[in-house]
């Protein structure tokens, strides 16, 4: 019986090794060559033949003029028999923003008309993916470039420019920056384009950036009594402060003009609650030796007004765990009668909220008793807004700006051919689609349709030209079918002089802007400061132990107690409000 | 043992001998391997090949020691497998009598309804749980316990440090639990009808009541398949998080008290610094104590005894 059982298993095993043997043969056959001739078609994708007649190109260098790059490496590419480049951009943001991706598609477009016009045969072609929310992409990220499965291009917040270039993940384009300096960066603001850098070297491209204003319902300031008109001003002078913001979210509430005094964001600490630290004049980062800083004062009279504001119901305890979609916009939106949410006097926005309410069906219309988008006019009518207040009397009012970035992953242009010979002319196409989606026009747009400030100054300009203002309006713009197709819904909804009009009113406030620190180890501490807010609101822990327990969470991390000091101490004598 | 009756057991062990040694055994020495490397954001081709002794737990022991966390952390993991445990064996055990006992139709029927949550999506099975249990009046418990006036302002039951720890517990236990009961049930109800009729029959003709078939027929009977659950359900609570993990991330329960070890162990690896070498030591903790717990286990439901030839005459 044995030795039957025996000849079976025996029998099966080396069928099994036949059929492995043979699989293995079909694996390791090459290919069937298709050899091709370079095609006429600029759409062709072979790669395996090349006919250079003449003397091969040389190998190109940057040089800072765009189209005599452009071409240099598209004759450089044509001559390896590469006539197709495939990139993938990776992108992030509010419905808006999709110029993330389509101002590099703008930028493929421009590169193959000047290849067209010059009479290469190679053409980019683009993928996209697109992730609402800014974290999850930088998670999948991180994921990705291990296994080479990543974008090209990454469009995210400055903030992961730090971990990313100490993890070698993205490219340090410092000598590519320098070709352009004169050409394209110049131009660009100071202090967002220093945001790119990572120990002196660039790392990125600023893409946007915004201020963060805190909006005031107009309505509800009507119904308190509460002359608004002068508000920025005394804000700006540092004589309106949050000890004021707690007096009128107070007042609107017991006079029954609002339900809630104050909403912020849910979720995170940073970015929007982060701007408390600053407003109490605290610092995250210490300049001199590198590291984090737990400012304990500030972070306290942060804790301190958020607890005294949940505890007298003025802000929801569970604010951190609200619904963006069905609560936190409504709220912010809706009429104060006759809508299920009620409504808040304070909100602590950012400028893309302005049309991202615009193409968003946050607000319920209790004429039709339905849900729609505001119109620019209304909103005009229902919203003030102003910097960030100070803290105390004698701190200073702020904002703060997250620019996002054009970041190029290490691995740009992997998928394409011979890319390990190939790899540095990858790369600076690469650049230069970044160059080419820096455009002005594309920055302009982008701002204008996705409530977001310019970050060059020729940007900046578009938006008081009228000409242009109108062309886009009535979408005249020299721009690819694709991306014309893609954003002239949006272009709709939001391209009005009200909204062009609003940016110019809030470009002011980035005179006041922070940053939050570029520090590898910064989203960590930004964690524990969301834990940390979130159990103050509930009420489960009082500002003194929710310090503490920050102190104590840094403390307990060796890594990251080597990386943060704590300054200061929890004031004594200080109230609010 | 001759060599042919080796090479027969070998060949018919072979293929899930493979199986396990790939994707059971590899994995977690591969997780003790990086466990003393330096590794963060998935960066192999940097830290794949450093070796830094003992350092991620040294750093995980005192973060223990000093984490004002961990105390909970540690808390909540028990608790959440001593009652989802209790919940998947007896509850998945009482479902299956139910079941037995039941109009063949009906049982299905009322076994698919069981089986719901486990064939739901996890991101969707959660979201349903997240809307039920949200803290304002969106949340549907709120709304309905509104609706019949038994409170006037929306509970934040996961959140509200009046309820915790308590209600954090609550929602992850019920959440699990609901998805780990019918793997209990089937298991269970299988085993109950293979038992041969006969036995059922004659019990009955002798006059035996329901609760006396079950304990001693039953139960009796069904003691291996008892054992099997309980070690099974355990391990897994153990390293179970994905429901957990999208609940607190929404924050529908507190991130202290609704985090397990698993999910710490998820955290650290996967969310912001993306510590995988510091996440390697807490789970090759985890597996240290799965694999204590599992024996433990074992050996408290007689497993040596059950797998004893019988005794009886052949």
């Amino acid at each position: 019986m044995a030795s039957k059982g025996l000849a079976i298993a025996a029998a099966i095993i080396i069928i099994i090794i036949i059929i492995g043997a043979a699989a293995y043969y079909m694996t390791q056959k090459p290919a069937p060559t298709t050899t091709t001739t370079t095609s006429s078609s600029a759409s062709s994708t072979s790669t395996s033949s090349s006919t250079t007649t003449s003397a091969a190109p040389s190998k190109p260098v940057l040089t800072g003029n765009f189209e005599k790059d452009v071409i240099a490496i598209g004759k450089y590419l044509e001559s390896k028999g590469i006539h197709t480049v495939k990139f993938t951009v990776w992108a992030t943001g509010d419905p808006n923003s999709v110029m993330r991706m389509y101002g590099l598609y703008e930028a493929a477009y421009k590169i193959n008309q000047i290849w067209e016009k010059n009479g290469i045969n190679v053409k980019i072609v683009m993928n996209k993916f697109w992730e609402s929310s800014f974290k999850k992409l930088y998670d999948e990220f991180t994921s990705a470039v291990p296994q080479g499965t990543n974008g090209d291009f990454f469009v995210n917040s400055y903030i992961y420019i730090a971990n990313l270039a100490s993890q070698g993940y993205i490219l340090d384009i410092n000598s590519y920056v320098e070709k352009y300096w004169d050409s394209v960066f110049k131009d660009f603001y100071t202090p967002i384009m220093e945001a790119a850098k990572y120990k002196g070297h660039y790392y990125g491209v600023p893409q946007d950036t915004e201020a963060r204003p805190i909006y005031v319902r107009k309505d509800v300031a009507a119904c308190m009594g509460w002359d608004i008109s002068n508000l920025a001003q005394l804000v700006k002078e540092g004589k309106f402060t949050w000890h004021d913001m707690y007096k009128k979210a107070e007042e609107a509430v017991s006079k029954g003009c609002a339900k809630w005094g104050l909403i912020h964001r849910k979720g995170s600490a940073h970015p929007d609650l982060i701007q408390f630290i600053f407003a109490y004049g605290g610092k995250l980062y210490d300049e001199k030796t590198g590291k984090l800083v737990l400012d304990v004062p500030a972070v306290y009279k942060w804790f301190m007004t958020e607890y005294v504001f949940a505890q007298h119901k003025l802000l929801p305890k569970d604010m951190m765990s609200w619904d963006w979609a069905q609560q936190i916009h409504p709220t912010v939106v809706n009429d104060c009668k006759g809508s299920p949410t009620g409504c808040t006097l304070f909100f602590i926005g950012g400028t893309w909220h302005w049309t991202e309410w615009q193409t968003k069906a946050y607000y319920y219309d209790p004429s039709t008793k339905k849900q729609r988008p505001l119109t620019p006019e209304e909103e005009v009518k229902k919203f003030y807004y102003t910097l960030f207040p100070a803290g105390d009397p004698g701190d200073k009012p702020v904002t703060l700006s997250q620019p996002f970035m054009w970041m190029i992953a290490e691995n740009a242009g992997k998928d394409n051919p011979n890319y390990d010979q190939l790899k540095d002319v990858y790369h600076e196409l690469a650049f230069l689609m970044v160059v080419g989606a820096s455009d002005p026009e594309i920055n302009a747009i982008h701002s204008v349709i996705s409530g977001h400030v310019p970050v060059r100054k020729a940007a900046a300009a578009l938006l008081k030209n009228e000409t242009w203002i109108n062309d886009l309006i009535n979408m005249k713009l020299n721009l690819s079918p694709d991306v014309k197709q893609a954003i002239e819904p949006i272009v709709k909804k939001t391209a009005s002089k009200i909204n062009i009009q609003f940016l110019a009113n809030v470009s002011y406030m980035l005179e006041y802007t922070h940053l939050a620190p570029s520090h590898p180890l910064y989203p960590k501490l930004a964690g524990f400061f969301a834990d940390a807010i979130n159990k103050v609101l509930m009420g489960e822990m009082t500002p003194k132990d929710a310090v503490n327990y920050l102190i104590q969470k840094i403390k307990a991390d060796p890594q990251l107690s080597a990386n943060v000091e704590i300054v200061g101490s929890i004031p004594s004598g200080w109230s609010f409000p | 043992m001759k060599i042919g009756r080796k090479l027969t057991l070998l060949f018919f062990l072979g293929p899930a001998l493979f199986i396990v040694v790939l994707f059971y055994i590899v994995p977690l020495f591969l997780s003790i391997y990086i466990s003393f490397t330096p590794m963060t954001d998935w960066n192999i081709n940097r830290y794949l090949t450093q070796f830094i002794g003992l350092q991620n737990y040294e750093r995980l022991i005192h973060i223990m020691m000093y984490d004002p966390d961990m105390r909970a952390v540690i808390i909540t993991t028990a608790v959440f497998i001593a009652v989802t445990l209790a919940i998947n064996v007896f509850g998945g055990l009482l479902l299956a009598l139910a079941t037995y006992f039941m109009d063949e139709k009906l049982s299905l029927a009322y076994q698919g309804l069981w089986l719901l949550p486990r064939m739901t999506p996890v991101a969707v099975y959660s979201l349903l749980w997240y809307y039920f249990f949200h803290s304002s009046g969106i949340g549907l418990l709120n709304a309905i316990l509104m609706r019949l006036h038994l409170i006037s302002h929306p509970i934040a039951l996961g959140l509200d440090p009046k309820y915790l720890p308590w209600g954090a517990w609550f929602i992850i236990i019920f959440v699990n639990g609901l998805v780990g009961v019918s793997y209990g049930m089937i298991i269970f109800y299988s085993a109950f009808k293979s038992i041969p009729k006969e036995l059922i029959i004659a019990a009955r003709v002798d006059g035996a009541s329901t609760s006396r078939i079950i304990r001693h027929i039953l139960l009796p009977l069904t003691k291996w398949h008892f054992t099997f659950i309980t070690v099974w359900q355990m391990l897994s609570l153990l390293t179970s998080f994905a429901q957990i993990f999208l609940l607190v991330e929404w924050r529908v329960v507190d991130s202290t008290w609704g985090q397990t070890w698993a999910l710490y162990v998820f955290r650290t690896a996967f969310t912001t610094v993306k510590d995988q070498g510091l996440a390697a030591a807490a789970s090759t903790f985890l597996s240290i104590i799965g694999i204590a717990l599992g024996l433990v286990a074992l050996k408290a439901l007689g497993y040596k005894k059950m797998i004893l030839e019988p005794k009886g005459d052949i």
